[in-house]
């Protein structure tokens, strides 16, 4: 009895160490907020894979370049519930709402908004720091297996596939899940092509996509510029197509925009990579957060380790602009799936 | 071939540079450690290393995560001897033979064979990596999705060597281990299926923490019942400690010759598993404990056999070292610990794809080499620390019962790092304990919650890539040969069954 009484007082003891803990302002007198804690940062992905690369990247140049006060960021793989349990835990956060930080991508809001409650205005979006397109690759020297290539079709031309396609020759196209699949369903619908058409194989990355399609088990694979720009080197992968107004530059600038395929618009579904904040967030924090990564994506580390190698456009936009930005994207995706 | 061989000895003499023979030696005894701690497995090793080697040149540091990854299929294996917990998802079919052999009074053999059938298999993996390379990825391309299919229902027929003395129950527990597979979000449509409303089980149930529960903690609770059985005999004093050297774990002649058969059928088959994309050492010791079973053991399958350790080992470790086929020579990553090396090699300047091999030979032949030098010093550690493992039997079981509970808690958590993890294990547990309790063996649950999702993934997109055709299953000789090995495998019995019974008709008509 002695024994459980002396663990619960020392339960006590702690629990309430820690709910102290948890509260005290580190806002200035002139309203600028100064990290004085270690800050968390939630990414709802695996170790290892892009969103994480894009989180430790901005941790590491925030710690190299002086811009938390010399305080310490982990960076914590929060990986339940496909990330909706980090998601939902960063939006309704009450505790030390300064000192987390979500790393939030329109490949994380779109299962989000298709699956639960949860929205984009629950979250203080940071900033954008950089978006990413996609092509659609083929992989033409291989013998293919699927339908449309034992027919002979031209591989590397994308619009004498579309119209196989309409006249009933099966086309399969595969990709990542989340923004690849929105990119696919805008293409679709551009081309007035039905899914029993030109069909959609989902994988769990675009380097899975990318083994298939080398199988010669795609016609098409969409990729971003930075996954599969090796191969397009080795001669293993051809682009085809760009999602995009424009063409890309480098090896890949040969695809075409879907205008110049025929009569068609161009279809491009930009893909971002931002940084959230919970909604009890401060304005100081949210004010010093996006100064903060705003230096970030002006520092040299920052173009030539992290755009320059995965290829992406650089686009920072800071807390407002990233709001209305995030926000409108949101709406489009919401009013294209039929969801509200 | 022989270019090859240059190409490996310019990469020996990269690594016995002091510096890269410290990061190798490091990098086996750390992965030892990882592997025998169940819950964090070679893919957490690696991912909470990743950021140390960022400082390192990229050679010493793929040499040093080569290590840790290769040593992780060594420690796996402790525990389940040892314990009845698998380290990590590839050794489940170790601690079927591994946990029963050390119950029978020879632990120290039960390990030592693991080690040798580790070392031995992976030998063979890496010196057939070391042959053909970029050839073997390009043959592993051309499984697409029906021949995987094909080889995840050959491997899904091993179940049914597991199921036990009542069919029904092996039925139904092989059924609601694919059940709980297909909790989570589908992976082709990105729906969440079976959720219930909540935002955790929209990932599936965690399999860490549910092999965790399912096997080891269960056993926990097993061992609360034994306790004041245990507490008697020490009292009494015909409780025999269990004291073992390194030379009395020592195999036998014969013991060796057991093992030698299936450790060689198992690294051959083992590294060609490994080879094939999005399977990998799981998949390797599934399909080689599976076919051991078509073999012939002295003692029956799951007693404590022998060439079931060996089996399953070796394929295992011969899996972990054709995984590194497809990564270095197109940058595909075989498995989730390759992705995570995959994102190292970016992080550390290089390009993964299909040239590294041309614009960094050093490194990838350095890298190849390493995994020799890991593999002796991973051997020689885990050999000496089997006296000191062993004692872990001898620790009366109230100390025991404490001690697993928290290994089972630290694992379930670190898989997520979230107490969901923790709830996902106690739950297991409780479940698993009153399935065996009732005589329902969880060893089929297991095996069918690795294979099921894989097979419905894979037979999803074949039907999606023929527009529902069937025939998609038999358009090639391969297909056709896979066919038939899964049609042998599945109708054998029955047609023995068939035969019996008209022969005895026969009889009874004379």
């Amino acid at each position: 009895m002695k024994k459980l009484l002396a663990l619960a007082l020392a339960l006590t003891a702690v629990l309430s160490l820690t709910a102290c803990g948890g509260s005290g302002s580190d806002i200035a007198e002139d309203g600028t907020f100064t990290p004085t804690k270690t800050v968390t940062w939630v990414c709802t992905s695996g170790a290892g894979g892009g969103s994480d690369i894009f989180t430790r990247k901005i941790s590491d140049i925030m710690s190299a370049e002086g811009l938390v006060n010399g305080q310490t960021i982990v960076v914590s793989n929060e990986t339940d519930g496909a990330g909706e349990v980090g998601r939902n835990k960063i939006a309704t956060l009450k505790m030390n709402p300064d000192y987390n930080l979500l790393t939030f991508n329109s490949g994380d809001l779109m299962p989000m908004v298709t699956n639960t409650q949860n929205r984009s205005s629950n979250f203080r979006i940071l900033a954008i720091m950089a978006v990413d397109k996609q092509l659609l690759f083929s992989c033409g020297s291989t013998a293919g297996k699927t339908d449309y290539a034992k027919a002979g079709g031209d591989l590397t031309d994308f619009g004498a596939a579309v119209e196989a396609a309409k006249n009933g020759t099966h086309i399969v196209v595969g990709g990542s899940k989340g923004d690849d699949i929105a990119t696919y369903d805008a293409l679709l619908e551009e081309l007035g092509l039905t899914e029993e058409q030109m069909s959609y194989i989902t994988y769990d990355s675009t380097g899975d996509a990318i083994t298939a399609a080398l199988g010669g088990n795609l016609d098409f694979v969409m990729s971003k510029p930075a996954a599969a720009s090796q191969y397009v080197e080795s001669g293993d992968l051809t682009p085809v197509l760009a999602l995009s107004t424009e063409h890309f530059g480098g090896n890949l600038a040969d695809a075409p925009t879907l205008s110049e395929i025929g009569d068609y618009a161009d279809v491009e579904v930009p893909v971002w990579r931002g940084v959230a904040a919970p909604a009890a967030m401060s304005d100081a924090a949210v004010a010093f957060w996006t100064e903060a990564l705003q230096k970030v994506s002006e520092t040299e580390a920052w173009e030539t380790e992290y755009l320059e190698p995965n290829q992406l456009i650089s686009q920072y936009m800071n807390s407002a602009d990233a709001t209305a930005y995030v926000s409108a994207f949101e709406a489009d995706y919401l009013a294209a799936n039929g969801l509200s | 071939m022989l270019e090859n061989f240059a190409s490996l000895l310019m990469g020996f003499q990269v690594v016995f540079d002091p510096q890269n023979i410290g990061a190798c030696a490091l990098g086996a005894i750390l992965g030892l450690i990882v592997g025998a701690m169940p819950g964090l497995g070679s893919l957490a090793g690696v991912a909470l290393l990743l950021p140390l080697t960022y400082k390192f040149n990229p050679t010493t540091a793929i040499i040093m995560l080569g290590a840790l990854y290769y040593s992780n299929m060594y420690g796996g294996a402790f525990s389940a001897i040892l314990l009845n917990i698998p380290g990590d998802s590839p050794a489940i079919t170790t601690a079927l033979d591994g946990y029963p052999m050390a119950k029978k009074g020879r632990p120290g053999q039960a390990l030592m064979a693991a080690n040798t059938a580790s070392f031995i298999g992976g030998t063979i993996g890496i010196l057939i990596l070391t042959c053909t390379a970029s050839g073997l990825a390009k043959l592993g391309l051309n499984f697409g999705y029906a021949e995987m299919t094909l080889v995840l229902l050959i491997a899904m027929t091993s179940i049914s060597w597991l199921i036990g003395e009542n069919p029904t129950k092996g039925v139904v527990i092989t059924l609601l281990g694919i059940l709980v597979a297909s909790i989570g979000m589908d992976t082709l449509s990105g729906v969440p299926r079976y959720n219930f409303g909540s935002i955790y089980l929209m990932g599936g149930i965690t399999f860490t923490p549910f092999i965790i529960g399912a096997v080891g903690f269960a056993q926990v609770i097993k061992l609360i019942n034994e306790r004041e059985a245990d507490e008697e005999k020490r009292k009494s004093g015909t409780y025999e400690a269990v004291k073992l050297s390194i030379r009395g774990s020592m195999l036998t002649l014969h013991d060796f010759k057991r093992i030698l058969p299936p450790v060689l059928r198992s690294s051959i088959l083992g590294t060609f598993v490994g080879v094939l994309p999005g399977s990998g050492a799981t998949t390797g010791s599934m399909v080689g404990y599976a076919m051991q079973k078509k073999f012939k053991s002295e003692e029956p399958m799951g007693t404590g056999a022998i060439e079931g350790i060996a089996a399953s080992e070796a394929g295992n470790n011969s899996a972990a070292a054709g995984a590194f086929a497809p990564l270095l020579a197109l940058g595909i990553p075989g498995s989730g610990t390759g992705a995570v090396l995959l994102g190292g090699l970016m992080m550390w300047g290089l390009n993964p794809g299909p040239l590294l091999f041309e614009t960094n030979p050093d490194f990838c032949w350095s890298l190849i080499s390493s995994l020799y030098i890991a593999n002796v010093f991973t051997l020689a550690v885990a050999v000496l620390v089997i006296p000191f493992l062993i004692k872990i039997l001898s620790v009366p079981i109230k100390y025991m019962i404490p001690i697993i509970t928290c290994v089972c808690i630290v694992g379930a958590y670190s898989t997520s790092y979230s107490m969901y993890g923790v709830l996902v294990m106690f739950f297991s547990g409780i479940v698993g304990y009153l399935l065996d309790k009732n005589g329902f063996p969880t060893a089929p649950m297991l095996l069918a919650f690795v294979l099921a999702p894989m097979l419905e993934e894979n037979m999803r997109k074949a039907f999606i890539a023929s527009q529902g055709s069937l025939g998609i299953f038999t358009d090639s000789a391969l297909k056709l040969v896979l066919l038939a090995i899964f049609l042998v495998l599945v109708l054998t019995p029955s047609v023995k069954a068939l035969l019996r019974k008209t022969k005895h008709t026969e009889k009874t008509a004379v």
